[in-house]
């Protein structure tokens, strides 16, 4: 497929790997303002308490201390993530919901003072029962966290696909499992920061390392009551996200108000214990499925329960709930699906979304459970799975079209690639493999927000010499590769070199992007890129076209030469232009081919900048029913991966040897990229497989609020991953792509997990598989 | 996160570094590697007024042998101590200063910073306890040696007195004969504070098959490094082998006196003593017989 | 608290700076000298991200006082390059796809610059544990490692040629 295209598909280096590998790339720490002050929060040291008195006036008495705010000096406007759930104040108001719930925030001439003014910040509270868990939570007569959400209930889902009771009398086995998972953090290795800078213009100006210019943008507008047209979001690079930098954030909010006040720009700054205590990453979850099949393998209905526990606000988690239910509709043909799920609120900090947004422990459970019925019908489990599977074209009994799906040539590859044949019931005992798929939104069907807007717009400006162009997004590389993903889309359709395109991106005043999440960014800002390039190349020809007195159609621009297609052309008059243009000048185009160079030169002198714009949104995606819009997207990346593992029988230790993984992301845009987001999705999945876990102690302290005590994997931890990429041409992606990014991680924990099941012969229901847990379920089987 | 402020001294030698402590009257902290202090002052669980900077002092950085006896600088770094100090180096402590936290970690951390911090399972505490070391105090009035069961006192307590300065470590060179291993167990591969952690070390009769004497020491199974006496009992004599070393592996979880915490729960912590003090034997036979 | 006139040299150049002493390696480094190559993950010694060569060894710079480098010689992630040239493994790294957020960049390269140092041509085993003290969340780690066998390939055909 890749043969049609130059620079597309290609392994052109990042552009911007060079200036991260010599410290030159300028993240948000590295960014200084003139007269910045330090910003420091006061955080609730309780889990659920009323705040009786707050006394700010020792704070605001110490030397060098500039601006101490609490929710008495904001605006009381709620916020959130989702606009059906605003449910957060920056500051709290009357009442503490987890360990952390931001009170008060100082501004002051340096951390050391900052930090010690909102240490004197007195504040007396009235604790009130804590609810750690989602037992508790519920029990009868638990207080509510938030007056207006009785019993606790942040959200319930219940939706039924089919008629499943029927259905289930029509099976001929039935198979039931649970599982549980912990409350995970994204552990991106750069913790959040920001600088808020007020100028005398009006304008307030938010650097700060997140994942979504825009919805911060909005965010900080309506907190402060300040218009977006006043608010500007610049997002420097940005040292990961994986979910949880896809919201505003109490800094962004807190160094807003203070700049305002103060009139000085204000840096605020997570320390990495913060970030765990802030929280936002993956919810912890509990599954109950009920899953009836045919004898011959064909799967029939799914019953599924889920409880998520979601801390003290909403964050993303109505999205999550409903995620959790809406991607098992597929990859397999199912026709009936009953979904009961509910988000439940607890005094943590609030859970939100992490790589595989919901859909990671359902898609475990599920493909665990698959296994086992494989086994219960003497079938093999990667035939069970081939039989089930859906073709490019189906539709899944939610309402989610599978426009291309390189499902089946995923599986045939992994099953080859890792000797699956030979190796499944051939292992010894202590070693073993296992396989599953998954499948995720290529993009959010719709915006955080209800809107028509695009999602987002891009714009190219050619250079006036005519040496290249350059790309403006807000879309936000955040490490993924979209800047260079969207180098190469506008190459590719202006058939240009790569070297040709510069790209800035990250900043609000280069249009609206909604940002990197839901593994959005390669198709759809993907889709706005090659149109803006695609309008550029039409404005660049048209003006050659009518230099040339011939047809537009039949000019067109190839590896940065001009195509004519038909009679000869005299070319040699504009050749002569530019070359006077530049006499002096040592390298002169050259060849019977005019170049980009002349063309796109020719055009400025024809009709001044050249500047042409490109945009996106999808088509109206989705069902009628309740919550259709969550999953909804214009395509659907998909994988199976291969784990083989072995079990250390004395100690419960397990080691992934080695993973194969295949996953179908429409068109490799960059070939390296996507193999590069195969092996990030498995490290991440591994490390949740096996080690990760937030700890809280009975007051609702975090108790391992460090990458010492948070388990996230290391080198030595990491199997070889052996990378196949499918490209199954995505009708409704650029150039025929669509994710990587997260859909990648969707098969990892249940490949794990059945291999280890495979291994020692035992279901594990519960993650993280440590050793202990290993070893207490072969201890106990004895 | 910020450290406290602090007065910091460079001293020139040991003796003004001893001086330094005892004028400062217990305001003073030494600083060794800092792995474990400056992260304690980050936290802000230690503030000290004054920072006795240790790390320059080439005289705690020797190591030598004195007869039988080996003497280890206090101020030697872990990862020259995993790179065998030229063989010198006994097994199971070469193991576990490789296992202690990262490259970055043991190019800092020191021998006596490990000593002093005196975790219930530090990877060098645990194989030391298993080779008999004693420590060597230094106060202006001159020193003292430690036996290490008598030098840790508790999690994070020592014998130490607030006037002396930890700077030798001294033990027996190893003989033909002997062996020792190091075994830890912790989620990660690297990186990692063990769950468990444990080191033997055994001596050989002339027929190359009666353990004369061994040493099993356990990490994070009470409130300091311990020795076994139970698996010592079990080895002392017996025919070396699996026999034996499940018999002391029995022994030396019945010995075990772990706790539950976030980290692990006290019985599959006995458990794990039992399995890694199996493997830390074997591991100490094959080096005792010259495999 | 005390402040001291700190004299080291850092990447090849001769430096002074007046500098508290709470203040770490990585704050001069960053504060004092401007060079912010070296990022700061955790501060605590759990991530690698500070890594610096503190007279060739890759030590955490969050863990080093500013003034424990007295004398001594630091080399940072700005001292690799000569001029535009990209050092053969900051090469790598970029031809090999070895980052994606780069915030661990600098100090993965560096633990790598140290690894190589020491074992021109290292095994997969030298190379884990080489790095093993250098978090990174996003690569899984398997291009980092493709890129220091890259690297050390290219680096002992120069050593050779």
């Amino acid at each position: 497929m890749s043969a049609a295209y130059d620079v597309i598909g290609s392994r052109v280096p990042r552009k911007d790997a060079a200036p991260k590998a010599t410290g030159q790339a300028v993240f948000i720490e590295d960014l200084r303002f003139k007269g910045e002050l330090a910003g420091a929060l006061l955080q609730s040291p309780h889990a659920h308490a009323l705040i009786k008195s707050i006394d700010v006036s020792k704070a605001k008495a110490l030397p060098g201390v500039v601006e101490v705010i609490t929710a008495a000096d904001v605006p009381r406007v709620k916020y959130g993530v989702s606009p059906a759930r605003y449910d957060e104040d920056l500051f709290a108001v009357n009442k503490v919901r987890y360990v952390g719930d931001e009170i008060a925030a100082v501004a002051a001439e340096d951390l050391e003072t900052a930090l010690k003014a909102a240490a004197l910040i007195k504040v007396e509270y009235e604790p009130l029962p804590r609810l750690l868990s989602v037992e508790e939570a519920t029990a009868e007569g638990a207080p509510w966290i938030h007056d207006e959400f009785p019993n606790n209930v942040c959200a319930e889902v219940h939706q039924e696909f089919g008629d499943v009771a029927t259905a289930f009398k029509e099976c001929d086995l039935i198979q039931e499992g649970r599982f549980v998972s912990k409350r995970q953090d994204a552990a991106f290795i750069e913790p959040n920061q920001c600088v808020a800078i007020y100028g005398q213009d009006g304008m307030l100006t938010l650097h700060s390392s997140t994942q979504v210019p825009h919805y911060v943008q909005r965010t900080v507008s309506m907190v402060t009551g300040l218009p977006m047209s006043k608010v500007r979001v610049v997002k420097p690079y940005v040292g990961g996200g994986f979910g949880p930098k896809a919201a505003a954030t109490p800094i962004d909010l807190a160094a807003s108000f203070l700049a305002l006040r103060s009139g000085r720009p204000v840096r605020m700054a997570y320390t990495r214990e913060q970030v765990f205590s802030f929280g936002r990453a993956r919810h912890g979850f509990t599954h109950e499925m009920k899953i009836g099949v045919k004898k011959d393998g064909s799967l029939m209905a799914l019953e599924h329960r889920a409880t998520l526990d979601g801390g003290a606000y909403s964050s993303f988690g109505i999205a999550t709930v409903y995620y959790a239910g809406s991607l098992l509709g597929g990859p397999y043909k199912l026709p009936n699906m009953k979904y009961d799920g509910r988000r439940i609120y607890t005094n943590k900090p609030a859970c939100g979304a992490q790589r595989g947004h919901g859909g990671v422990i359902a898609r475990a459970l599920f493909e665990q459970q698959l296994d086992i019925i494989a086994e219960r019908l003497g079938m093999d489990p990667v035939e069970l799975r081939l039989q089930n599977m859906m073709e490019t074209g189906d539709v899944t009994c939610n309402d989610l079209a599978m426009s291309s799906l390189g499902m089946r040539q995923c599986i045939e590859a992994v099953a080859q690639g890792s000797g699956w044949k030979q190796k499944k019931g051939a292992l010894p005992k202590g070693k073993g493999i296992g396989i599953a798929c998954g499948f995720f939104v290529s993009g959010a069907g719709y915006p955080i927000y209800r809107s028509e807007t695009y999602h987002c717009t891009v714009t190219i400006k050619a250079d006036e010499d005519g040496g290249g162009v350059k790309v403006f997004t807000a879309a936000a590389e955040i490490g993924q590769g979209s800047d260079t993903t969207m180098a190469i889309i506008a190459a590719e359709a202006l058939g240009i070199p790569y070297d040709m395109v510069r790209i800035e991106s990250g900043d609000t005043d280069f249009g609206i992007d909604l940002g990197a999440y839901s593994s959005r960014t390669t198709l759809m800002t993907g889709h706005a890129t090659k149109e803006a390039a695609e309008n550029l190349k039409e404005v660049i020809l048209g003006e050659l076209a009518g230099e040339l007195g011939i047809d537009r159609r039949r000019l067109d621009i190839k590896r940065g030469l001009v195509k004519i297609a038909g009679e000869a052309v005299d070319i040699a008059p504009l050749r002569v232009r530019y070359q006077k243009e530049h006499r002096g000048w040592l390298s002169q185009p050259e060849g019977g081919q005019l170049t980009f160079n002349e063309a796109s030169r020719l055009a400025c002198l024809r009709r001044g900048t050249l500047v042409a714009t490109g945009k996106y949104k999808p088509p109206v995606l989705g069902g009628k029913f309740k919550g259709a819009a969550v999953g909804t997207s214009p395509a659907y990346g998909c994988s199976a991966q291969v784990a083989e593992v072995s079990v250390d029988m004395e100690t419960g230790q397990i080691t992934v040897e080695r993973v194969t993984d295949a996953h179908d992301c429409g068109q490799a845009i960059n070939l390296t990229s996507v193999e590069a987001q195969m092996q990030g999705s498995v490290a991440m999945g591994l490390g949740e497989a096996l080690f990760e876990e937030v700890k809280f102690d009975e007051a609702g302290r975090v108790m391992n609020p460090s990458l010492g005590e948070y388990h996230i994997p290391t080198i030595m931890d990491m199997p070889a991953v052996d990378c196949i990429v499918v490209e199954s041409g995505e009708p409704n992606g650029p150039f025929g792509a669509k994710e990587v990014g997260e859909g990648a991680i969707m098969p990892t924990i249940p490949a794990i997990l059945n291999a280890v099941r495979d291994a020692v012969g035992l279901t594990i229901d519960e993650t993280p598989l440590t050793p202990e847990r290993i070893y207490m379920a072969l201890k106990k089987a004895k | 996160m910020l450290l406290p402020s602090f007065t910091y001294h460079r001293p020139g030698g040991l003796a003004e570094a001893l001086a330094m402590l005892d004028g400062f009257g217990g305001q003073a902290k030494l600083l060794a590697g800092g792995t474990d202090l400056l992260v304690n002052m980050k936290h802000g669980k230690q503030a000290p007024a004054q920072l006795i900077d240790l790390d320059g002092l080439a005289e705690l950085k020797a190591s030598g042998s004195r007869g039988d006896a080996l003497e280890l600088g206090a101020g030697l770094k872990a990862a020259a101590i995993a790179g065998g100090l030229g063989g010198a180096a006994p097994q199971a402590l070469a193991q576990g200063a490789g296992a202690l936290g990262s490259p970055q970690v043991r190019n800092r951390a020191s021998l006596g910073g490990n000593l002093v911090t005196a975790r219930p399972a530090a990877d060098m505490c645990v194989p030391l306890l298993a080779l008999g070391a004693r420590v060597a105090l230094v106060s202006p009035a001159g020193e003292r040696q430690v036996d290490l069961p008598e030098f840790f006192l508790g999690p994070g307590l020592t014998a130490l007195h607030p006037s002396e300065v930890l700077t030798r470590v001294l033990l027996a060179k190893p003989r033909p004969g002997e062996g020792s291993g190091y075994g830890k167990l912790g989620l990660r591969k690297a990186l990692e504070i063990p769950l468990v952690n444990v080191a033997a070390w055994l001596a050989l009769e002339a027929d190359g098959k009666t353990i004369k004497e061994a040493r099993v020491a356990l990490g994070a199974a009470a409130p300091t490094p311990m020795l076994s006496p139970g698996a010592a009992k079990a080895l002392a004599g017996a025919t070396a082998g699996d026999d034996a070393f499940a018999a002391a592996a029995f022994a030396a979880a019945a010995d075990a006196r772990p706790i539950d915490d976030h980290r692990g729960s006290a019985e599959y912590r006995r458990d794990m003593v039992a399995a890694l003090t199996k493997r830390c034997l074997g591991q100490a036979l094959a080096q005792a017989r010259g495999n | 608290m005390s402040a001291h006139i700190l004299k080291l040299k850092v990447n090849g150049r001769e430096y002074q700076a007046l500098v508290s002493a709470n203040h770490t390696l990585a704050q001069v480094l960053r504060e004092n000298l401007g060079l912010t190559g070296t990022k700061q993950g955790c501060q605590v010694g759990d991530c690698g991200s500070c890594t610096v060569l503190l007279d060739g060894e890759p030590v955490n710079s969050c863990l080093v006082l500013g003034v424990q480098a007295e004398s001594r010689e630091v080399l940072t992630i700005e001292g690799l390059a000569e001029g535009n040239k990209l050092h053969p493994l900051q090469d790598s790294f970029v031809r090999a796809g070895a980052i994606q957020c780069g915030f661990c960049s600098p100090g993965m390269i560096l633990s790598a610059k140290a690894l190589l140092e020491r074992k021109p041509s290292p095994g997969l085993d030298d190379i884990r544990q080489g790095l093993a003290g250098n978090l990174c969340r996003c690569t899984g780690y398997q291009k980092i490692v493709e890129a220091v066998m890259q690297a050390s390939h290219r680096m002992s055909g120069e050593a050779s040629s």
